[in-house]
This record gives structure tokens, C-alpha cells and sequence, in this order.
């Protein structure tokens, strides 16, 4: 098959540090090509220098048979050549129709008097969302779709002004914030459009759906390639030894623990979606939280936190009932929470990692007056504890990568001792190996005696990190899985099969 | 040898990025400071000016001119920390400041009762604005704007459009135009509220706390900080300081006249934005705001001084307030787009 992205000796250095040496990609016709690394590792800035967002300082690009040096890419040129790309944030409307996102990347048809032809601008989309198996119409509001729809849609939208399959799809994470059903849904349109002849590059850290997709793999490591991959089948455990340099860690499975005490009791809970959901979490254990979205996996640890107040049922901490109780009093009785979206409802992005790190327990540091000195001692020893890797205390949560963010994040909360620990998607957009050290670090919270609750919609962490899963269902948890039923496969299909259990 | 000089030239190489940054990131803190002194310099150089400005009767004046406005300035420093606008200051402190000097003419109120009447109005304006932005989740924008226009509105029904001007206390009248040991006595209360503003913003969980609702609501309330309760007194202590603001005010001009305020509050604006952009670039600060106000002061009087016309002085301060916003949220937008 015939090259049409071909990339070689690309080099970028920012300051003094190298992100990108000697770095090449070579993307076949027709095929899905996966960009896998680390956060830090190259694989966003080779995409930044293809897009023409940041100058590449050597290195030549060939595009569909048009050869320039790298250095020469603009945005306008990327274009021009055919290069398309999707990111993360989609860059969607939510309030306009999926017609108006479409004209507003593009144009809007107009007629003489400059008036806009919506009826063509209608037919013309409709047409598009047909070929792309888009089941809305042009005058849907982006915002009520689904969201693997919502990234088909932007897909689309990218694509919309070429003839046949000439154009080149980069996408950049397209599921990181995607439930797992969704981003699934997602790749099996992928591989309908690269079957069809679509040439799609594809950066994801979720490796099983990279797997389930991708005909050939670059990746990369220390801003090199580490491997290339020509339409080939590795697995994921060899993937991830190419990732982080280092064979993979997380996969002892967890035996059956000798139960401690229980922790945490739920008892009759209603809030939101869920109906009369009973659940106990022990000393020592780490219980998942599994269900398809919208099944109340964030609502049941909010109602626990008291970010929500359910409105029945009851909530006991170690003896203590604390159903309702603010946030104040449950984070005093040891409850913590590293919630879902990071950006959202987790980080101060423009304070720096100090600020960040000691939101949770500014008052041990006020004696008459802030003691900085000791806070910036505590944030290097939790930094340093916890692998943040950061160039000082003082730098801004922002300018660090997911996985840093996320693992300090971890250190806000673990620097309390909590004895009940609640974790949303705890590693969602996070790198192989930031994803390693978050599991090993909640495991040895775990084995001095706290509590863990994980909620997550990658069930392949849920089998790495949990002694035992509870499936939601219908508002309660239909079933428990621990032991050798608790496998990634199992999981898929209680969750998705509900009627195989009612 | 040769080892050792390659690996301590790498060193070096290392390490001049980072001292480049370093002196870069100093020269933007102390950038406002030089203009500052860059400013000071050339008008007491500059021959239309020279003769007066630099003299420790105009520096006095000045200062004492300008107590009002730094006194709004931090007024309006506290809820913008928290992400909240508070456009009443200006209307808070003429307020205040026509309560004090009404109650006196027209009460024959002790000048204590006057006083603590006016820091009352203050609060409780600061404390209604407070319960409408926490509490209602009423826009601060529009809700603090409409109580401007409201007290505008009171102050005009009370003076009937008259400057109040009769029986104002002697004391407070020479308060106002006296000094302590060459410093006027209204700096003195300014320097107090600015240490107190700073204790509070950089020295207790409070300031911390409400600094991190500012960047972020809902991550400040899932660390179980109150924000609601946080923001509210943001707003009374914006009102409090605004009431100060009035006080001082009416001892700087021996009564009140019915002006609504609103022409005070932009310069105050201007200096919190310029603030912004100094000693804690991207981050809204008590003494990068004391000396946004100093810059604009400086630059108007000297201008005034070397003979420019009235229009000079909303000119320059509109000026300073563009330039001061574009300035900090291009700072900002900075500081966020880090990270590879």
C-alpha cells in the first residue's frame, strides 16, 4: 500500500530540552495508525509540528506525494495538503445545530443578497451524517447527542470538504473523557472508515481499544521512536514494555484478602439514579464501582462525600452515620474524593503545585500567619513521594502533564490518611506508566488499613486495582464479582448484558 | 581535563535557560515599580514640571488625594480574588460618606456615631451584595451595578442634589488634612487597611481559600472550602473598606457632596487590573495594586502640573484600564498555556 504521511528526522527542542530527536512516522493508505507514548514522550508535539502549531527545527514531510521541509508546515499549509485533524475538545457548539457547526468550520452557502441558503446547507450535511451512520439530522443541537456521536460528528465536520477518501484524520485522544461503551462505539466507526478507505493517525492511552483498531503502531519514548509496528498484532503487555522502557507492573492479581472491619456502610441509598443500593467496603480493600453511564457510579460517591445529598437511605463511616453531612465533616471523619474531570472539579490550573497540593489542609500551615517554608518542604517530600515530576514546587499545575496533575491530585487527598478513599476514573487520560504508579501507590494505602472505593469506566483497571467489583444496575449493585471471575471480559458482560442477570 | 570542561559547559548550558527565565520572570514582577520610578523621574526632570513635582507639598497632596482611591482599589481587590466584580464601591463610599456628614449637619450626631454609621451603611450594602452573588447566584456584574445606580439614586433623594458641608466635626476635618510625623494621616489609615487586606489575602487559610474559588468554584468547594460563605465575605469586607473609603472622604473635603461615586471607581478599577500584572503577575494583589494607583497618580499629576487640559486625566486613566486588562489576562492566558 502507498505511503501517504511520511515524516522523518524531526527534530524540536524547547529551551534546552529535546522533546522531539530523529523522530519519524511513515502512514499507509488506507490504514489505522496508532501514536502511542507517554505523556511527554513526543507523540503531542510530533502532532503540533504536523498541524504547524509549533515550527519543527529539522527534519522534511512528505504529504500525499508533496515534499517540504518540516519547517515550512503553517496551519494554512497543513490544510492545504490535506491534513486534518480532531481534537480532544472536539471544538463543537453545543448550543448550535449539527448544520451550523458544520458551515461555521467551512462557510455558509449563501444566496445574491448574502442571505444563508439553509435549505441546501441542510440537504449537503444530511447527506454527510448518512455516510458517516450519524443517526441525527442536520437541525440537531450538538449538545443532546451522545458523545461518541459528538466526535463522529466532529469528525465528519473535519472531513467535510473532501472528494473521496484523500484527506489524512489525525485524532488527538478522541476518548480520553469517553465512557468506555461510547469510545468502543467510536472505534468500531473508525474501522468502518478506514475500511472503506479513510487514512486515520490515532493518539490514545487506552491500549485495548488502540488494539481493537490499529493496523500499525508508532511509539514513542524521550521524544524517539521507540518502535514501529507494520501491520501487526502485539499485545498489550508488549506495548506497555514499549511505552514505559519497563515490563509492566500491575499485573499481580489481587488475591482474596482476609477481611478487616468495615468502613464504609451503605445501606437503602437513594440519590439520583441510584434506588436502594447496599454496599460495605473493609479495611484493607479496594472495591470497584462498574456500570454503563448514567448507571450512578459518580453519584454514589458524591452522595457518600456529601458533594450531593441523597435523598434516602444511609451513609455510616467506621459506626458513624454521616448521611447528608457536608463535605466539611466527612473530610474530618477521613473521607476523600478525587473526583472525575481533573480541569473541572479538581485543579487550581493557574496556582501553583504548592497551592495545589495543600488545598485540602490550609490550616496546618496558618500560625498567625502562612508558614510558606514548611508548605514548599511538604509539597518537594509529597512531590519526590508520589513521582510528580515538576520543576519546582512553585510551577504551575497547569504546565504539567495529565498523569503529574492527576498523581498530585492523589497527593492532596492521600497527605490526609484518609480511611475511606473515593476515586473516579482515576487514571482517565493518563499515560501507561503515570497509570502504573497511581495503582501502586493506592495499593499501599490500601495495605495500612484504608478503604478504597473506585469507580471507573476502564474495566481493565478495575480487574488490575480490585479485590472484588460491584456491577450497578438499575440503581443497585445486581452483582459482585471477586477472585478469578473478576477479569476484564467478565465485567463487559455483566455490565452490558443486563438481562443475562435479571 | 577535557571531561571536566565539556560536562561543565553542559552545566552551564543547563543552566542559562532557566537563569534567563528567572531574570525575566523578576524584570516582569518589578516592571510596574520602574514604570513607577521611570515616571517619578521624568516628571521631576522635565522642565513644565520639574518646578513643583517633585516638591514634598505636591507629594503630599498626592498622596493624601489619592487615599480614596487606593482605599477602593483593595475594596474592589477582595471579590475580584474570588472571581466576583464589585461596581457598588464607588456608590458604597459616596454613600457613606453623605450618611456621615448628613447625620452630622443634620443630626447633630456625635462624630464616633457618625463614623460607625457610615461603616454600618458599608457593611450592609457589602453584606446584601454578598448574599445576592453567593447565595441567589445573581450575576455580580449586573446585581453590584444596579445597587450602584440604587444608592445613586438615594444619595440624590437625600442631598436633593445639595453638598453637605455644615457642623462636620473639626476633628475629622483636621484628620483629613493633617499629618503624622510628615506623612498624612489618611495614608496612615490606607497603609493599615493595605497590611490588613495583605494579612488576610497572603497569610491565612481565608486569603488562600478565597484565591482557589476564584480559579476554580467547584474544585474550592470538593476541598471543603465554604465557598458560598467565603465569597459573601469577600463582599462585606469590598463594602467595609469601600465605607473607609467614604469616611476618609469626607474628612479630605469637610462634608459630601451628591455625587454618586461612579467617577471613583474606575480609576480604582484600573489600578487593581495594572495591579494584576506585578509582584504576582496573572494574580490580582494588594501591592501590585497600591502601586497601579500610584502609577496613575503620578502620571496625572505630572501631566496636570505641566499644563495639559481636564480631558487629560479619563484619557490616560481609560487608557491605563485597557492596558492593564489586556496586560493581566495575556498573563494569564500565559500562565494557563503551559504543558506540552
Amino acid at each position: 500500500m502507498t505511503l501517504v504521511l511520511e515524516a522523518t528526522g524531526l527534530a524540536k527542542h524547547f529551551g534546552g530540552t529535546p522533546a522531539l530527536a530523529d523522530a519519524a512516522i511513515r502512514v499507509r493508505q488506507g490504514t489505522v495508525h496508532a501514536l502511542l507514548g507517554g505523556n511527554g514522550s513526543g507523540k503531542s508535539t510530533l502532532i503540533k509540528c504536523l498541524a504547524g502549531v509549533h515550527t519543527a527545527d529539522a527534519g522534511s514531510v512528505s504529504i500525499r506525494g508533496e515534499q517540504l521541509a518540516a519547517a515550512d508546515l503553517t496551519p494554512r499549509r497543513a490544510h492545504a495538503t490535506g491534513l486534518r485533524f480532531v481534537h480532544q475538545d472536539l471544538g463543537l457548539f453545543d448550543g448550535l445545530t449539527i448544520a451550523e457547526n458544520f458551515a461555521l468550520d467551512d462557510r455558509f452557502p449563501t444566496n445574491r443578497v448574502g442571505g444563508i441558503r439553509w435549505r441546501a446547507l441542510h440537504d449537503r450535511v444530511a447527506d454527510l451524517l448518512t455516510r458517516y451512520g450519524i443517526g441525527a439530522g442536520p437541525s440537531t443541537p450538538v449538545g443532546a447527542l451522545r458523545p461518541a456521536t459528538k466526535t463522529l460528528v466532529a469528525i465528519a465536520r473535519a472531513l467535510q470538504d473532501q472528494d473521496g477518501n484523500e484527506f489524512i484524520l489525525l485524532l488527538d485522544e478522541p476518548t480520553a473523557s469517553l465512557p468506555d461503551a461510547e469510545s468502543r462505539a467510536l472505534m468500531r466507526a473508525l474501522r468502518q472508515r478506514a475500511d472503506a478507505g479513510q487514512t486515520i493517525v490515532l493518539v490514545s492511552h487506552r491500549l485495548p481499544e488502540v488494539l481493537s483498531v490499529a493496523d500499525d503502531f508508532t511509539v514513542f519514548r524521550d521524544g524517539r521512536v521507540a518502535a514501529s509496528l507494520v501491520s501487526d498484532d502485539p499485545s498489550e503487555d508488549e506495548l506497555v514494555q514499549l511505552i514505559t522502557g519497563r515490563a509492566p507492573v500491575s499485573q499481580l492479581t489481587p488475591g482474596v484478602r482476609s477481611r478487616g472491619r468495615v468502613v464504609l456502610e451503605v445501606r437503602g441509598l437513594v440519590s439520583g439514579p441510584l434506588d436502594d443500593l447496599d454496599l460495605s467496603v473493609s479495611e484493607g480493600e479496594i472495591v470497584g464501582i462498574a456500570g454503563l453511564l448514567g448507571s450512578g457510579r459518580s453519584t454514589l460517591l458524591s452522595s457518600i462525600f456529601g458533594a450531593k445529598r441523597p435523598v434516602r437511605g444511609t451513609v455510616t463511616l467506621e459506626g458513624a452515620d454521616i448521611t447528608g453531612q457536608p463535605i466539611r465533616v466527612t473530610m474530618q471523619r477521613g473521607v476523600a474524593l478525587v473526583p472525575e474531570s481533573r480541569l473541572r472539579d479538581a485543579a487550581f490550573a493557574s496556582m501553583s503545585l504548592r497551592e495545589n497540593a495543600s488545598a485540602a489542609v490550609l490550616r496546618r500551615y496558618f500560625a498567625g500567619w502562612m508558614r510558606y517554608r514548611t508548605e514548599r518542604t511538604d509539597t518537594r517530600d509529597l512531590m519526590q513521594r508520589f513521582g510528580v515530576k515538576a520543576q519546582s514546587s512553585e510551577a504551575q499545575l497547569s504546565t504539567l502533564s495529565g498523569g503529574n496533575q492527576q498523581k498530585l491530585v492523589l497527593a492532596r487527598w492521600l497527605r490526609r490518611n484518609p480511611r475511606l478513599l473515593l476515586l473516579d476514573e482515576p487514571t482517565q487520560g493518563v499515560d501507561a506508566g503515570a497509570r502504573a504508579d497511581i495503582h501502586r501507590t493506592i495499593r499501599s494505602y490500601v495495605a495500612e488499613g484504608c478503604a478504597v472505593l473506585v469507580a471507573s469506566s476502564d474495566f481493565t483497571e478495575l480487574a488490575q486495582l480490585c479485590d472484588r467489583v460491584a456491577v450497578l444496575q438499575r440503581g443497585r449493585v445486581a452483582v459482585s464479582v471477586t477472585g478469578d471471575d473478576l477479569t476484564a471480559d467478565r465485567l463487559t458482560e455483566l455490565v452490558q448484558k443486563e438481562n443475562v442477570i435479571a | 581535563m577535557t571531561a571536566t570542561t565539556s560536562a561543565s559547559r553542559a552545566a552551564a548550558a543547563r543552566r542559562s535557560p532557566s537563569q534567563r527565565v528567572n531574570v525575566l520572570h523578576a524584570a516582569e514582577r518589578y516592571a510596574l515599580v520602574g514604570l513607577v520610578l521611570a515616571v517619578a523621574v521624568f516628571f521631576s526632570t522635565w522642565p513644565d514640571s520639574a518646578a513643583t513635582f517633585p516638591t514634598a507639598a505636591n507629594l503630599r497632596i498626592l498622596a493624601a488625594n489619592q487615599a480614596v482611591t487606593v482605599l477602593l482599589a483593595l475594596a474592589v481587590l477582595l471579590p475580584l480574588v474570588a472571581g466576583h466584580f464589585d461596581f457598588s464601591v464607588g456608590a458604597v463610599a459616596a454613600s457613606s460618606s453623605v450618611v456621615c456628614a448628613g447625620l452630622m449637619q443634620n443630626h447633630g450626631t456625635p462624630l464616633t456615631l457618625a463614623i460607625l454609621a457610615a461603616l454600618g451603611t458599608g457593611m450592609a450594602v457589602g453584606l446584601a451584595n454578598g448574599v445576592a452573588v453567593a447565595y441567589l447566584q445573581m450575576n455580580a456584574f449586573v446585581s453590584t451595578l444596579a445597587v450602584a445606580t440604587l444608592l445613586g439614586g438615594f444619595i440624590q433623594w437625600y442631598t436633593a442634589g445639595q453638598a453637605i458641608s455644615n457642623n462636620i466635626a473639626p476633628s475629622l476635618v483636621a484628620f483629613g488634612s493633617g499629618t503624622w510625623a510628615g506623612v498624612p494621616r489618611p495614608i496612615v489609615v490606607v497603609a493599615f487597611v493595605a497590611l490588613l487586606a495583605w494579612y488576610f489575602l497572603n497569610h491565612t487559610p481565608y486569603g488562600r481559600a478565597l484565591y482557589a474559588v476564584g480559579e476554580n468554584d467547584r474544585a474550592a468547594k470538593l476541598v471543603g472550602i465554604p465557598t458560598r460563605g467565603y465569597t459573601l465575605l469577600s463582599f462585606v469586607g469590598a463594602g467595609t473598606t469601600a465605607s473607609i473609603a467614604g469616611i476618609v472622604l469626607t474628612a479630605r473635603t469637610a462634608g459630601a457632596t451628591a455625587d454618586n461615586g461612579t467617577t471613583m471607581l474606575f480609576p480604582a478599577l484600573a489600578a487593581v487590573f495594572l495591579g494584576a500584572t506585578a509582584i504576582r503577575p496573572g494574580r490580582f494583589n494588594v501591592w501590585g495594586t497600591v502601586f497601579g494607583v500610584t502609577l496613575v497618580a503620578l502620571s496625572v499629576s505630572g501631566l496636570t502640573l505641566a499644563g495639559a487640559a481636564d480631558w487629560v486625566e479619563p484619557v490616560f486613566n481609560g487608557g491605563a484600564l485597557a492596558v492593564a486588562v489586556g496586560l493581566s489576562s495575556y498573563l494569564r492566558r500565559r500562565a494557563l498555556g503551559g504543558g506540552a
